[in-house]
């Protein structure tokens, strides 16, 4: 809380200041004779208003680093090219493990030699693919190293889309900016744009209560009311995901009586 | 209808065949990213999800006997589904007993040190990281991504290779089936045993070799009707998942902590 | 204006207010709580695409096939390979620990030569080009001056092509000591030349037996190819089949045997013939084999019924005369009865009069050569290179003896007497020893006598080590040419001991080499090119890969893709055709071997009265005792009953310990005539009175912290006896006392 206080006198100085040259006369009498609150609520609006200015619009600049990423890349670009949509770069492996961003050697499948003269192809080519190097994308959805995540359990078995936790990034352009956050090292998408932590569609956030959000409909589905398709994705889901539990009331987790924790984390 | 396909997972290790070289607690090391230091001769800071204990049977020379016994974690089901010791005391919900697989789990970024677990554990089965772990200058290279590395003020334990069973489940779904084989989930040390002593399984599907080998009674929480199999600690009631066979009387009773002169154990002392 | 004491306040309630309202203190603790659950410190390690090797682990000679799983480049795990003939999906504790020794720091990462006093541990970097060259003009300038004979080799073995490439290496160069690490196979081999003419590897089938008479034999503890024996004794488990154990101690493969029979040490060989005895007098041998094919039975027999009563077996053994009866019985009347010798894991040959003695009863309930019995296996010859020219020069150093004496007058038999190499330098008798190398083993800590062993080696002036490790001997060459590890190279891996059936395994490259190593059969190679002459054209490969694939011609493929060949069409040769001795037949009575003369024990050094306690080695699977040293993993499975902190404990029977006024846990002082050592004490009834037993693995002066200064290695403490008729070290004990520290 300290630096939190020493933020706040920095601002109380700053705005103290400026009221020390405007200040009237008047106030002044009036602070002394019958010690009005006009002051007092003035101090409380100013102190309230420098606080949330601090906490909503300086500290996530504060809290965020902007980082470019080594190369821009379209998807719409691709997408247009390829025949299996996200899966055609983003495959799975044949264990059934998720192959993620794609590694250089996909890439040059195809960028084998230039494809085209933008700024971000000469570079791609002669940074990357003569030299051989991995490009160090910076992953906007990575997840801390306890957390297990199945894109096979999702998407394979569950028959979700690519859209409900990732966004429409296959109509993208070009890449945003990667903001990182500068205590946990993570992301901005993991917590979502919104400062507050608040959101919109699915794909907002990517947090563990994200993903509880629909487990947890998975438990109470009688008693929640849910719109038909939603249900029946859900119902397929567990079922696939949990055998044995889709029709229980509880989920596998004996402590929480969700999904158990083991679901997630490795 | 109420989790009719559930999974109980467990283990059978026959003593008979162990012959305490090890294997499986190194197997288990190097599968599950366990740190080691400088001196480890102190057992009981010495991390071993697994770990081989030696029995004695404490006569003289030359009636000395003794026996290997592989400790992992007994993913205790309690008296009732999940009321396990180390799970009923955590208050951090980081340990949790799954219903599905009745695997005792460990979270350990959910786990803030506390070692209720631990002093709540019969088994010992349960370690804390004192440090930070620390491997020498490119060692980290052969570290698994499957498991996440702990560190230092975590508890941990065996997870009877947990990932394993994500893994196989990733293929299943790729293979567009829902149902694993016996075969596609082992554990670590199952697969490493050189004498192949551990058998490894669901103990609900009586195809699985764990249920054959010592048919456990449901009546009894499990308790096993093969006469040469046991438990560790039965009267403790914490009704584990590994299962123990010797032909041996004297280790079948160690197995119990009996007391030298101590009578036979009453075959109807069950609880709850 | 002034700021007052209230607005003061009231404008720091404001900021407590709106910061509450704001997400900053929310969002700063989710973070923090993330940034103290995910230390920047943790290593997070890579996840990426999973793959497989399948190869052979080479770091006993027990040649397990091995699958290693890889993420992208990195080797995470090695596993048992499943079916492969060996050891079927099993895996030892030091093979599941192998990538702590190709990732540890105990690699050598380049070429090395000393600049400070050897064993100083000051080196500089050296190029391979400046290495070879080096070595090149000393060997040149030997042979120029008729010295190659006095340039020696330890190899670790003495099969397979890196091995060979070195034997023809030192053939075509002029030198005749090309000297193998010794071991119970060495006595076994003698055995087999002795009594069956023949010169083969023994090979036991186990699994197809039923009735097991160890003699010490550590089955359980890493005799032979552990990760087999395992396997056998858990078939023996189902299938019933019976394990005998004799040896003073409880072992692990004491403790499983169906009968543990405690025997005074050193006195198996008597027991073998007290066996003998009972199996001939109740006449319960196999007829047809010993009328048929067996010589010398008659002399033999007369022998044993002469000298080898139960009863004065028993006063030897210290075994009560019944028990022999009754296992001789048992043992003749089994229908596939095997029995076999080499005490713990056969690291030191013993006795050949002992492993005769064990061999004699196999032939007298006639398994050798028969299923569930013991075979000769001829190594199969795929090694078939263009036979080598020699020059004047190089004949000239093959003429001269071998330093150990192996093949001469007094020890005609033997091939390699490593065990008699210190004795010869030291003593300055035969010829100095110019240049030595040392490749598959660890002499300065595997060899008995360790301070005659160092005294040794500092009389060679120039000592080159193939070492992936900084080992001891290592530590005290002159320079290291460290080879790849086995995970980084292709090899092939001859027949494991003990199989009854030939397989050659291939180790192949798991990950790319790590540092700036060669492959010790691409040294060689270049080697010799640099020394021209008649080398060079002998070793005319381009590289040690090119040599290999070329040898191994039409299998090469199938062993890429296996990871072994094996022969499956292999049979024991018939009765008629096995035994290759002057009768043709199996020979009872060891020509030339004085095997006739009635049983002496192997004398063990000191004398009671000084020494009034025996000590004894014992081997354990969790104490890797060869060239290679416990990797931490394996280090942190020892039980803190054999080592605490530094120390390490000997086990000594509690009435025994009473006697020496010790307890348990207690330090002690023990001395033997060969060296001087402080332990602990633990008290174990699983030990006959009167002995003392060490483990061995530990005591280890190189290697990294955490195995380096911990315990005392047993050749310290002991020194080699050479067996009166093979030269081979027969030591399986040393008089010692005990006294408080």
């Amino acid at each position: 809380m300290s630096a939190l206080d020493d933020n706040a006198k920095e601002i109380a100085e700053d705005t103290g200041g400026e009221g020390d040259a405007t200040s009237s006369p008047e106030i002044n009498t009036k602070k002394q004779d019958n010690r009005s609150a006009g002051p007092v609520i003035l101090f409380f609006i100013i102190g309230l208003f420098a606080s949330l200015s601090l906490g909503w619009i300086i500290f996530p600049k504060l809290l965020y680093s902007k980082k470019k990423q080594p190369i821009d890349f379209n998807h719409v670009l691709h997408m247009a090219e390829v025949e299996d949509g996200c899966e055609s770069c983003h495959f799975f492996r044949a264990d059934g493990t998720y192959s993620g961003v794609p590694k250089l050697d996909q890439c040059i499948e195809c960028h084998e030699e230039i494809l085209g003269d933008t700024p971000d192809e000469i570079k791609f080519f002669e940074e990357y693919v003569s030299k051989g190097r991995e490009v160090p994308w910076l992953i906007y959805s990575r997840q801390p190293d306890c957390v297990f995540f199945s894109h096979a359990a999702h998407v394979k078995a569950a028959g979700m889309d690519c859209v409900t936790c990732h966004g429409h990034i296959g109509e993208s352009e070009s890449l945003k900016v990667y903001e990182e956050n500068r205590i946990t090292g993570y992301s901005r998408d993991i917590w979502g744009e919104s400062i507050a932590g608040f959101k919109k569609n699915t794909w907002d956030r990517m947090k563990m209560d994200d993903c509880a959000e629909c487990h947890r409909m998975t438990f109470n589905i009688e008693k929640t009311e849910v719109k038909t398709p939603t249900k029946r994705l859900i119902d397929h889901l567990i079922d696939v995901v949990s055998p044995g539990t889709s029709t229980s009331e509880k989920g596998s987790s004996v402590q929480t009586e969700r999904d158990a924790c083991f679901v997630c984390h490795k | 209808m109420k989790q009719k396909k559930a999974k109980k997972y467990g283990m059978v290790i026959d003593l008979d065949k162990c012959t305490g070289c090890g294997s499986c607690m190194v197997a288990c090391m190097a599968e599950n990213n366990v740190p080691f230091r400088k001196d480890e001769s102190n057992k009981v800071l010495s991390i071993t999800w697994m770990r081989v204990y030696k029995l004695t049977n404490g006569k003289p020379f030359p009636n000395t006997d003794i026996c290997y016994l592989p400790r992992p974690c007994m993913h205790c089901e309690g008296q009732h589904e999940g009321h396990s010791p180390c799970v009923s005391v955590c208050p951090a919900i980081a340990t949790d007993y799954s219903s599905e697989t009745g695997v005792v789990s460990q979270i350990y970024t959910r786990c803030f040190g506390c070692r209720y677990c631990m002093a709540s554990c019969p088994y010992h089965a349960r370690y804390f990281n004192w440090w930070d772990p620390v491997w020498p200058d490119g060692m980290e290279k052969y570290l698994s991504p499957n498991v996440s590395p702990r560190m230092r003020g975590v508890v941990e334990k065996c997870s009877f290779c947990f990932h394993r069973y994500q893994l196989a489940k990733e293929k299943a779904f790729m293979e567009g089936r829902r149902e694993l084989k016996e075969d596609e989930y082992q554990t670590a040390c199952t697969q490493a045993c050189p004498a192949g002593a551990i058998t490894f399984g669901d103990l609900n599907n009586p195809n699985h070799a764990v249920h054959r080998m010592v048919k456990p009674d449901p009546k009894h929480h499990g308790r096993p009707t093969h006469p040469n199999a046991f438990r560790l600690l039965e009267r403790l009631g914490t009704n584990p998942k590994v299962y123990y066979i010797s032909s041996r009387d004297w280790v079948r009773r160690a197995g119990d902590n009996y007391l030298e002169h101590e009578a036979e154990l009453k075959q109807t002392v069950h609880h709850g | 204006m002034k700021i007052g004491r209230r607005s003061f306040l009231s404008f720091l309630m404001g900021g407590a207010a709106g910061t509450a309202l704001s997400p900053l203190p929310w969002k700063l603790m989710d973070d923090s709580a993330i940034w103290t659950q995910m230390w920047p410190w943790t290593p997070v390690p890579e996840d990426g695409e999973a793959s497989y090797v399948n190869s052979s682990c080479t770091l006993c000679p027990g040649g397990c096939g091995i699958t290693v799983r890889k993420i992208n480049d990195r080797a995470v795990k090695i596993e048992g390979m499943k079916g492969h003939p060996v050891n079927n999906g099993g895996l030892c504790i030091l093979g599941l620990s192998g990538l702590q020794l190709l990732y540890g720091p105990t690699r050598v990462k380049t070429p090395l030569k000393r600049v400070g006093k050897r064993g100083q541990g000051r080196w500089e970097k050296i190029s391979w080009k400046d290495a070879v060259s080096e070595i090149a003009e000393t060997l040149g300038d030997l042979r120029e001056k008729g010295q190659s004979h006095t340039v020696g080799l330890i190899s670790g073995s003495d099969r397979g092509t890196v091995p060979r490439l070195f034997e023809r290496f030192l053939t075509v160069y002029g030198s005749p000591n090309f000297i193998r690490t010794p071991s119970i196979i060495d006595s076994y081999e003698l055995t087999l030349h002795l009594m069956q003419g023949v010169q083969a590897l023994p090979g036991f089938d186990f699994e197809n037996a039923n009735f097991i008479l160890s003699f010490g034999s550590g089955i359980l503890d890493g005799w032979g190819s552990p990760v087999r024996m395992f396997k056998a004794n858990s078939v023996w488990r189902d299938t019933g089949a019976k394990v005998i154990q004799i040896e003073p101690r409880l072992s692990n493969t004491a403790a499983k045997s169906d009968k543990w029979i405690p025997i005074n040490p050193g006195t198996e060989a008597a027991l073998a013939l007290g066996i003998a005895h009972v199996i001939i007098s109740e006449s319960l041998y196999d007829y047809n084999f010993i009328n048929n094919y067996s010589s010398g039975f008659d002399d033999w027999k007369r022998f044993v019924l002469d000298n080898y009563g139960p009863d004065s077996v028993a006063t030897i053994t210290g075994i009560d005369d019944r028990t022999i009866i009754v296992l001789a019985r048992s043992f003749a009347r089994a229908s596939k009865p095997l029995a076999i010798c080499g005490r713990g894991q056969g690291i030191t040959p013993g006795s050949l009069d002992e492993c005769a003695a064990v061999h004699a009863l196999n032939a007298l309930v006639g398994n050798v050569n028969k299923h569930g019995g013991i075979c000769a296996v001829t190594e199969p010859d795929y090694i078939n290179w263009p036979e080598a020219e020699m020059d004047a020069k190089a004949s000239a150093g093959m003429q001269k003896d071998r330093l150990d004496d192996a093949g001469s007058k007094k020890f005609p038999f033997s091939r390699y007497l490593l065990n008699r190499i210190p004795e010869a330098i030291n003593s300055e008798k035969k010829y100095p020893l110019n240049t030595l190398f040392v490749a598959g083993d660890n002499p300065l800590y595997t060899m008995s006598d360790s301070k005659a062993v160092k005294k040794a080696f500092d009389k060679i002036p120039f000592v080159i080590s193939f070492s992936s490790y900084m080992d001891e001997t290592a530590q005290n060459a002159d320079l290291i040419l460290p080879n790849h590890v086995y995970l980084e190279r292709y090899e092939d891996i001859p027949t494991p001991a003990g199989m009854p059936r030939p397989v050659i395994g291939l180790s192949r490259p798991v990950v790319k080499p790590q540092y700036n190593t060669q492959h010790t059969g691409d040294v060689i190679i270049r080697l010799a090119k640099a020394l021209g002459e008649t080398l060079s054209d002998a070793f005319a490969w381009d590289s040690y890969d090119a040599c290999l694939k070329e040898t191994l011609g039409y299998k090469w493929r199938v062993m890429v893709e296996k990871g072994f060949w094996s022969y499956p069409g292999f049979v024991a040769q018939p009765r008629e055709e096995s035994f290759d001795t002057v009768s043709g037949k199996f020979e009872f009575v060891r020509k030339g071997t004085g095997s006739l003369k009635p049983f002496k024990p192997v004398k063990i050094e000191g004398d009671k009265t000084n020494y009034p306690l025996i000590l004894m080695p014992y081997d354990s699977l969790r104490l890797a005792n060869g060239v290679i040293g416990d990797p931490p993993f394996v280090m942190k499975s020892v039980d803190d009953t054999v080592l605490k902190g530094t120390d390490v404990f000997i086990e000594i029977n509690p009435k025994t310990a009473g006697e020496q006024g010790l307890r348990e846990g207690q330090l002690a002082m023990l001395s033997t005539p060969v060296g001087k050592a402080k332990v602990k004490v633990h008290l174990f009834d699983g030990i006959m009175p009167g002995i003392v037993a060490l483990p061995r693995g530990l005591g280890h002066t190189a290697y990294d912290e955490y195995l380096a200064g911990k315990g005392i290695n047993f050749n310290e403490l002991i020194g080699p006896v050479d067996d009166p008729v093979s030269g081979l070290d027969a030591a399986w004990g040393i008089r010692v006392k005990l006294a408080k520290a």
